[in-house]
């Protein structure tokens, strides 16, 4: 064993990071915060890996007619692996996995979550899933994330183990998903109550439902296809008398809820930081998180809206695209919850607080686009055109993964003991920033002109704003390189140490020295107030 | 209003756009408003000279909670009325429509129009009339979406689905595939022409190397297919009640099944029903009546058996029994059990439609080795299968029904073969052990 | 091993493990509810097929009517029962486990792993002798090849569910049977004999659900 348990010298104090060393002493960690690390090294390989994907599609597109892919399975291939890589492999891990696991027991006053080991086999299991996915792109799938049947069934590429990888990856999700429930129902410090809970806490906890209750539907239904192709269970493939729409089904009740799984974290991570940088209240604290619950039980039966022209019934249609609208109120709530919170308040503009103000706009596309999409007559338009495209591009993207970067920010000085640099991190959240909406706003435009997705290739009308996007394209992931590098070099090379609270925050992950130390508070934290008690004057009228 | 969307070319595209306009007007009041507040309040409450200025303990406010939940529902109310209202629209061909049917398969469109005229990658309709494309596909999902129609819905094979549009202008228009389909799936593309009225019969008339290439006319295959699988034994096409419902005038048909839900004939209905017949039984009808020819069809022939009896008027005439049993089997002047063989053989009398000689189970029990044997009754009695046993089961069929079958053989034997004839029957009965 | 810093295992028998970043209160109810959301997992992992099994037999009726009775009724019976004696003495050997009687936790839990070879003996029985009857859901195969739907599902349903019946007999074995023979469990713990039998009494009830779905209803 090459773990050395290390004691305070000199000036350096003991923390999670150097209280053991050496590379087995990570692989072994079940310290939460360490396999935050873990977590966060495996996805980052894959979205660097789906980014390229992108990268390359986009470069494929910019103009019309062949480029430089030669044949249109090489595309298709692409665009499979950009959506498997960002979806499974980067964002549906991205924030519960990552932050999840850092902030969950820090937040509530544990030393770690209800199963370190559990914790850490999940992130194995994630592992070893994504080392199945990636073989199976030495024979690659062309089908698209979706994988959907027959043509799923029928090609002849290695569907079975990237359905079986996403399998295992999906056992992962479950897995975590259920550590941190159990996590937050058992393992509150004294004091923090239900309603002390951080909103990150909450949505969290919101996301942690869906991963636990979601999953299992679309783990058993990848199994089905893999039944389909090895032995002709005849379920999903028409020419053997089963329902391709039944795949469709049963692999949207699970693909609409994981939407919510990407983006609550990233909800609760703006709740945090726009209070701090506010030094204001959350506004509406209770409901923002009755809204975070709102969203995980609604998000369970709208699955259908993804399949208005899939062949379910008009009567199927017209509920579901109903019961669609129902996730866009408290989703308003919140925006309009956030917004209120920086009244009267004391705001400065720290990158994590840029970040959280983009999210908002961001999400506000996002939102208002989805409200298109839940309108029966205008969404069988839209359906499979690029503004779908843009839409979930603005929900995964603008909303996920803005936030996991924001995160980043934010917890940064907590996570690494270092302070980033603000200036290039400003410049980097400027071209993310321009570059993102460079990107996708032009796909709505295509989108409302009719441009079909998962397209090689295009009619020559569409040429000018297919070059745009790929401009935007090349910005947006010269902005992430940029923020992500940033990061990495001031956690290695930094020399700004961070304090304790450098935000001044009354949040109880910050009341710990930074980084924490191996089980975070010397002693268990007691809990007396509100998670968001900002506001210095005595006045409370609104 | 915006024209976002683009040209129009279908009747109800305008409110398709209607819709859009109303939604995109409305996103982005919303999004400027709530943008606009955030940037205002961070410039008026920014942090000056790097201090932290005095700040309210606001931890929410009901009042206006209670609005911004309800101001958000009423719009959604209203923006999901006007997506609901376009989409009826989408989805209610008026039943004078033109239909066309159309086939998916990697990597083309095939068309192919009521008098049989087939096209591929090229569909062609003319103004102002209503189309209605009755879509299948020959092997994965496609989709077919027609931007200037507003107009778009997936293909599947196994199943039919349908789409309709009233062009309204004349023009030359593209028509796209949307779900991933393969390889080149970007390059399954077709053109729409909508012509006028005047040249779009002359072009559908049109005589020329395409037409003559072209097959039958589908329903004309159904039509032969009435008579070649046996259809015409169990459904009649001039209303009279046989052994299964009639098919005069079936297309559209609505009534009762026996467990008291509606059903409503239309292309998957008849699709069920030949594949799958026991998924739904017509009240008054038996259940276990007709026999899956799942396997025995292709799709193409399914296709053509539903156009065929979307004809069926009662004009049309084919009728079954071509007087034959009596004189074939005289003529033979062989022995009985030649003769028993030519009457079970005949078409006309239709034995072996339900029964095989084979051993396999059909509608009704086989004949292979039915002689002699011992049937137990859907009573629970049983029964030696003796001469008296058959005579009775050809005159009065539902007189003994045996277990695990239904009360479905028609009772037209009686009259129709003597006592003789019967005799005949027994002995090549006899002679399939 | 920072394991080791989790769960220390050095302690005398029948005292519960002493875990570091929890008391052992907590930690059971933490494993309990743990265990009870697994379990809501799984029944939604057969959800799927159960639903999918509807959709197929409302497809194809008459051949889910006519296949199942090529299904073996009398060793579906014997299965269900061996399985619901099993799940008794699963429940026999938890209160055998509070009661601080380790060998009986340890005869009962044999028991139950005991029904679980029966169990999967009989399956094997069904197994062969249908693939002897060449009812295989193998599109190429002609014979059967009208029963193709009904036998698609009933391997996937039997086949997920024996593979549950084989990890309910690890997870007893490792966790019930062999701490039990070092004497482990008393009143004051007996957490992994619970959660054990717990997980037994699905796989038992899942059959339960696909003894009539598959045998009787048809």
């Amino acid at each position: 064993m090459s773990a050395h348990t290390h004691t305070a010298h000199g000036s350096e104090e003991l923390n999670y990071l150097n209280w053991k060393t050496g590379i087995w002493s990570w692989l072994t960690s079940t310290d939460h915060k360490r396999i935050c690390f873990l977590y966060l090294f495996a996805i980052m390989i894959f979205f660097i890996g789906g980014g390229i994907a992108a990268l390359l599609m986009r470069t494929e597109l910019a103009f019309s007619g062949s480029q430089f892919i030669k044949d249109p399975h090489t595309y298709n291939v692409l665009f499979t692996m950009h959506g498997v890589f960002m979806i499974f492999l980067f964002v549906v891990p991205g924030i519960p996995a990552t932050l999840g696991n850092f902030l969950i027991p820090l937040m509530i006053g544990a030393k770690d979550v209800a199963f370190p080991r559990l914790n850490l086999f999940s992130w194995y299991l994630y592992v070893v899933g994504a080392l199945i996915g990636g073989y199976a792109m030495l024979h690659p799938v062309d089908t698209g994330w979706t994988f959907y049947a027959p043509y799923s069934t029928t090609t002849d590429t290695s569907v079975s183990l990237m359905v079986f990888a996403a399998f295992v990856l999906g056992f992962s999700s479950i897995l975590t998903g259920l550590n941190f429930l159990v996590t937050i129902h058992q393992l509150r410090a004294p004091g923090m109550t239900w309603m002390r809970l951080p909103v990150f806490v909450w949505a969290s906890y919101a996301t942690a439902v869906i991963q636990t209750v979601a999953t299992p539907v679309v783990g058993m239904t990848l199994l089905l296809v893999i039944a389909e192709r090895t032995f002709g269970a005849g379920i999903f493939d028409p020419s053997k008398g089963g329902d391709p729409v039944l795949m469709e089904h049963l692999f949207w009740f699970y693909s609409h809820p994981v939407v919510y799984i990407m983006v609550l974290p990233a909800f609760g991570v703006v709740g945090e930081i726009i209070p701090v940088f506010s030094r204001k209240p959350l506004f509406g604290y209770k409901m923002v998180v009755i809204s975070s619950m709102a969203i995980a039980a609604v998000g369970f039966i709208v699955w259908a809206h993804h399949m208005f022209v899939a062949g379910i019934s008009d009567f199927s249609a017209k509920f579901f695209s109903i019961v669609t609208f129902l996730v866009a109120i408290p989703t308003a709530i919140k925006v309009f919850n956030w917004v209120s919170t920086m009244y009267k308040g004391s705001i400065s503009f720290a990158t994590p607080m840029l970040y959280a103000m983009a999210f908002v706009f961001l999400f506000m596309v996002a939102g208002t686009t989805g409200i298109y999409l839940a309108m029966l007559g205008v969404d069988v338009y839209y359906h499979d055109t690029y503004f779908v495209v843009a839409h979930f591009h603005y929900t995964i993207q603008g909303g996920a993964v803005i936030g996991l970067i924001a995160a980043l920010h934010f917890w940064f000085p907590k996570m690494s003991g270092k302070m980033y640099n603000e200036t290039v991190s400003k410049v980097a959240f400027a071209f993310l920033f321009l570059g993102f909406n460079l990107t996708f706003i032009p796909q709505f435009v295509l989108g409302m002109d009719g441009m079909p997705r998962r397209y090689y290739d295009y009619p020559a009308q569409y040429q000018t704003l297919h070059t745009i996007s790929t401009i935007g394209a090349y910005l947006n992931g010269f902005g992430y390189m940029f923020a992500l590098v940033n990061l990495l070099w001031t956690a290695k090379f930094g020399k700004v140490k961070a304090p304790r609270n450098p935000y001044n925050s009354v949040s109880l992950e910050w009341q710990t020295q930074s980084p924490p130390i191996h089980e975070n508070f010397p002693e268990t934290p007691v809990v007396d107030k509100d998670p968001y008690h900002y506001g210095t004057a005595t006045h409370t009228h609104a | 209003m915006l024209g976002l969307l683009g040209e129009q070319g279908s009747e109800f595209a305008h409110k398709v756009d209607f819709a859009n306009d109303i939604v995109t007007i409305i996103s982005v009041i919303c999004t400027v408003a709530i943008v606009g507040t955030m940037l205002y309040f961070a410039v008026i409450y920014r942090q000056r000279d790097g201090k932290d200025h005095e700040t309210p303990m606001i931890e929410g406010n009901n009042t206006l909670e209670v609005i911004w939940t309800v101001f958000p529902t009423l719009v959604c109310i209203w923006v999901a009325w006007l997506g609901y209202d376009s989409f009826v629209d989408l989805r209610s061909p008026p039943a004078d429509a033109m239909e066309i049917n159309v086939t998916g398969r990697k990597w083309a469109w095939d068309f192919q129009y009521k008098n049989g005229k087939k096209t591929t990658s090229e569909i062609v309709v003319p103004v102002d009339q209503p189309v209605k494309l009755i879509m299948t596909s020959k092997d994965v999902l496609h989709s077919f979406f027609v931007p200037v129609m507003r107009t778009k819905m997936d293909v599947i094979p196994g199943r039919y689905t349908y789409e309709w549009f009233k062009p309204i202008k004349t023009g030359d228009f593209q028509v796209f595939c949307t779900e991933y389909c393969g390889n080149e799936h970007s390059k399954m593309l077709a053109r729409l022409k909508v012509l006028p009225r005047a040249e779009f019969d002359r072009w559908l008339a049109d005589d020329s190397e395409e037409r003559k290439l072209a097959a039958l006319k589908p329903s004309d295959l159904g039509k032969e297919l009435y008579a070649g699988k046996q259809c015409i034994s169990c459904h009649s096409l001039d209303g009279t009640p046989r052994v299964g419902p009639t098919w005069l005038k079936a297309f559209g048909r609505e009534g009762e099944l026996a467990d008291g839900t509606k059903y409503k004939i239309d292309e998957n209905y008849i699709r069920e029903s030949i594949l799958n017949p026991q998924a739904k039984t017509v009240k008054g009808y038996p259940a276990m009546g007709m026999p899956s020819y799942q396997g025995q069809l292709s799709d193409d022939e399914i296709t053509g058996i539903i156009e065929f009896i979307k004809t069926v008027d009662g004009s049309q005439k084919i009728d079954v029994a071509p007087e034959a049993p009596k004189k074939s089997a005289a003529a033979a002047g062989a022995t009985p059990v030649e003769r028993g063989k030519a009457i079970v053989h005949d078409t006309g009398n239709l034995c072996i439609t339900c029964h095989s000689i084979d051993g396999s189970k059909l509608v009704g029990p086989s004949f292979k080795g039915l002689w002699g044997r011992q049937e137990k009754l859907s009573d629970g009695s049983t029964v030696t299968v003796d001469a008296a046993y058959i005579k009775e089961s050809i005159w009065k069929p539902t007189a003994k029904i045996v277990e695990g079958y239904g009360p479905v053989m028609p009772a037209m034997y009686e009259g129709k073969l003597t006592d003789e004839n019967l005799n005949d029957v027994i002995e090549y009965l006899k002679t399939l052990q | 091993m920072s394991t080791s810093a989790i769960v220390d295992h050095n302690v005398p028998p029948g005292e519960p493990p002493i875990i570091h970043h929890m008391d052992s209160n907590t930690a059971y109810g933490a494993a309990k509810l743990g265990m009870w959301l697994f379990l809501a997992t799984e029944v939604l992992l057969f959800a799927v097929m159960f639903c999918s099994f509807a959709i197929m037999r409302y497809y194809h009726l008459a051949e889910f009517h006519d296949a199942s009775h090529h299904l073996n009724l009398w060793a579906g019976a014997l299965n269900t029962a061996i399985l619901l004696f099993s799940s008794y003495t699963a429940a026999v050997a938890v209160t055998k486990a509070q009661q601080g009687d380790n060998k009986g936790v340890a005869r009962n839990f044999g028991i139950s792993v005991f029904c679980g070879f029966l169990f999967l003996m009989v399956k094997t029985f069904e197994y062969t002798g249908k693939a002897h009857h060449g009812m295989f859901p193998f599109v190429w195969n002609s014979h059967f090849y009208e029963y193709k739907n009904f036998l698609g599902i009933y391997y996937c349903m039997t086949g997920l569910h024996a593979l549950h019946v084989i990890i309910g007999m690890v997870v007893m074995t490792l966790y019930g049977i062999r701490p039990a023979l070092k004497n482990r469990f008393s009143g004051k713990y007996y957490t992994p004999v619970e959660l054990s039998a717990l997980y037994w009494h699905l796989v038992d009830l899942i059959w339960i659900y696909l003894f009539p779905l598959l045998y009787l209803v048809g």
